[in-house]
C-alpha cells in the first residue's frame, strides 16, 4: 500500500463522501476500502456482552472489600494499636492483598515490633556524656546570675539612699551574708560605693544644716525671748497699766518708751528665761 | 452526564456513600464488562477482570478530579490491567482459536441456524486477525470499533493526541481487514452458494 490518501482523508475527519470519491479514482484505495468495509460490517454486527446479576452483586460489594490507600494507612496504623473493626481488618486485609506498596508497609511496620534492641558499645556511654548538650537556664537561674545580682544590688543601694537609711545597716537587716559569694562581692562593692555617695552626700547636708541652723538659730532665739517675755510677767509688782491714749492722758505715749506689759523691753529677763 | 455530575457522584462514592456506588456500578458495570471480555474473550476471567477494575476504580476515587470524561478515567486506571489480560491471553497457544461460546455471547439470536453459524465462523475470523496486530492497534479498535468509545475519550485514556488515535485506528482496521481478506483468499475462492449465504445474511 502506497497511497495514503484514504488514511490521511480519515484522521483529517473528512466526509465520507469525499473519502469514497478517492475511491472511485484509485485502485489501491479501492481495494483497501473494500477491506474496511468488510471488518466493520463484521463488528457492526456484535453486540456488547450482558454481564451476569452476580456480577452485579459482586460489584457492589467492592466497598466491603478493599480501601484506597489513603485510607489503608488510617487502618494500618490502628491495627499496630490493635484498634481495628473486623469489618476494617478485612478491608485493609484485602487492599494489602493487592497493593504491593502498602503491603510492603505494613510489613515494615509490623516488623518493628520483632527488633531486638542492640547492645551499645563500651565507648558510647563516655561519648555520650561529653556530648551532654549545656542545658538552657531556667527563669530562677538566670534571674540570680551575677550580673543581675549587681543590678539589684545598685538598684537596692539607690533606693535605699533616696530613702535616707544606712546602707550598711540595711545591709545586715537583709540577711544577704547568707547569699552566695556572688551576691555577697556584689553588695560589697554597691556598698562601698553607696557609702562613698551617702557620705559625701552627709558632708554636703551638714555643710547646709550648720548654714541654715545659723541663720534659723539667731532668729529663733529672739523669737523664743519674745515669746517667752510677752507670755510671761512677774508676779511680785503689779505694773501700772498703760495709760489709754487720749482719755487718760498721753504721758506715757508720748514718753517715747515702748512697754510691754507695763515693763520696758530692755529690762533684762530673769536667768531662768534666757535662751 | 457531565463532568461535574460524575465528579460529584465520585465525591459521594468516596465518602462512602452507598446509592452513589450502586449507581456508578450501574452506569458503568456492563461497559466494563464489555471492555474486559473483548479483551479476554473468556466470561470467567471477563468477570474476574471487571472486579479487579472496579476494586482499582474504587481505591482511586481520590484521583479522579474530573478533567475528563468518567468512563475514560475508568479506563485510564484500567488499561494496564486489560492489557495485561490481553498479554496473558496472547501467551496462550489457544490464543488464536476463538470457540463458539466465545463468540455467542457477542452475537444476536438468530432464528436462522445457518445464518447464526456463518456469523459465528466471520466473527471468529476478525477476533483471530485481531490477535495477529500489534497490541497499541488492537487495542484502539477494541475500544473504538467493539465498545463504541469516542476517540477524544480513548485519546485520555491511552494518553494519546486524537490525531494519533484516528492515525492508529486507520491501520489497524487495515491491517485486520487485509488479514481477514488474506484468510479468506486462502481458503479459496468462495463459491457461488457461499457467496449468497453471506449476501443473505447481510454481512457484507
Amino acid at each position: 500500500m502506497s497511497c495514503r490518501e484514504l488514511e490521511r482523508l480519515f484522521v483529517a475527519g473528512s466526509a465520507d463522501s469525499e473519502q469514497l470519491a478517492h475511491r472511485n479514482t484509485c485502485a489501491e484505495c479501492s481495494r483497501l476500502g473494500a477491506d474496511l468495509d468488510r471488518g466493520a460490517s463484521l463488528a457492526a454486527q456484535l453486540q456488547p456482552p450482558a454481564w451476569s446479576p452476580q456480577l452485579r452483586q459482586a460489584l457492589l460489594r467492592v466497598p466491603s472489600m478493599t480501601v484506597s490507600c489513603e485510607a489503608a494507612e488510617m487502618l494500618l496504623a490502628s491495627a499496630l494499636e490493635g484498634e481495628i473493626a473486623k469489618a476494617d481488618a478485612s478491608r485493609l486485609q484485602g487492599h494489602l492483598s493487592r497493593c504491593g506498596g502498602c503491603a510492603q508497609a505494613a510489613g515494615a511496620l509490623y516488623a518493628m515490633r520483632d527488633l531486638a534492641a542492640p547492645e551499645p558499645p563500651a565507648w558510647l556511654a563516655t561519648r555520650l556524656v561529653a556530648a551532654k548538650p549545656q542545658k538552657k537556664k531556667s527563669f530562677w537561674r538566670s534571674a540570680f546570675s551575677g550580673k543581675m545580682v549587681l543590678a539589684y544590688a545598685y538598684s537596692a543601694a539607690v533606693l535605699v539612699m533616696l530613702l535616707g537609711l544606712n546602707p550598711t545597716a540595711v545591709v545586715r537587716k537583709a540577711g544577704f551574708a547568707s547569699l552566695g559569694e556572688s551576691t555577697r562581692n556584689a553588695v560589697t562593692v554597691a556598698e562601698s560605693s553607696v557609702g562613698d555617695r551617702l557620705g559625701a552626700f552627709q558632708e554636703k547636708a551638714a555643710r547646709t544644716l550648720a548654714v541654715w541652723r545659723g541663720h534659723v538659730g539667731g532668729y529663733s532665739r529672739a523669737a523664743v525671748s519674745n515669746a517667752i517675755a510677752i507670755v510671761w510677767k512677774p508676779e511680785t509688782k503689779k505694773a501700772p497699766s498703760r495709760p489709754r491714749l487720749g482719755k487718760e492722758g498721753g504721758a506715757a505715749a508720748n514718753s517715747g518708751d515702748f512697754q510691754v506689759a507695763g515693763r520696758p523691753i530692755r529690762e533684762p529677763l530673769p536667768p531662768r528665761f534666757r535662751v | 452526564m457531565s463532568t461535574t455530575d460524575e465528579k460529584d457522584l465520585v465525591a459521594r462514592c468516596r465518602e462512602g456513600n452507598d446509592d452513589a456506588w450502586r449507581e456508578l456500578v450501574d452506569r458503568f458495570g456492563q461497559k466494563v464488562y464489555a471492555i474486559a471480555y473483548h479483551f479476554t474473550l473468556k466470561r470467567e476471567d471477563a468477570e474476574e477482570l471487571s472486579q479487579e477494575i472496579f476494586l482499582k476504580l474504587f481505591e482511586n476515587l481520590h484521583r479522579y478530579d474530573g478533567g475528563f470524561p468518567l468512563v475514560a478515567w475508568i479506563l485510564s486506571v484500567s488499561r494496564n490491567l486489560c492489557i495485561d489480560r490481553y498479554r496473558r491471553r496472547k501467551r496462550e497457544k489457544s490464543f488464536r482459536f476463538v470457540s463458539d461460546d466465545a463468540v455467542t455471547a457477542l452475537l444476536k439470536s438468530d432464528d436462522d441456524p445457518a445464518s447464526m453459524a456463518l456469523k459465528k465462523e466471520r466473527t471468529q475470523m476478525l477476533f483471530s486477525a485481531l490477535a495477529e496486530v500489534p497490541e497499541d492497534l488492537a487495542e484502539i479498535l477494541i475500544l473504538r470499533d467493539l465498545n463504541g468509545l469516542a476517540y477524544d475519550e480513548i485519546g485520555k485514556a491511552l494518553e494519546l493526541p486524537e490525531g494519533t488515535v484516528k492515525s492508529r485506528l486507520f491501520r489497524a482496521r487495515a491491517e485486520v481487514a487485509r488479514k481477514i481478506r488474506e484468510r479468506h483468499e486462502s481458503k479459496g475462492a468462495p463459491g457461488a452458494l457461499a457467496s449468497l449465504a453471506i449476501a443473505a445474511a447481510g454481512l457484507v
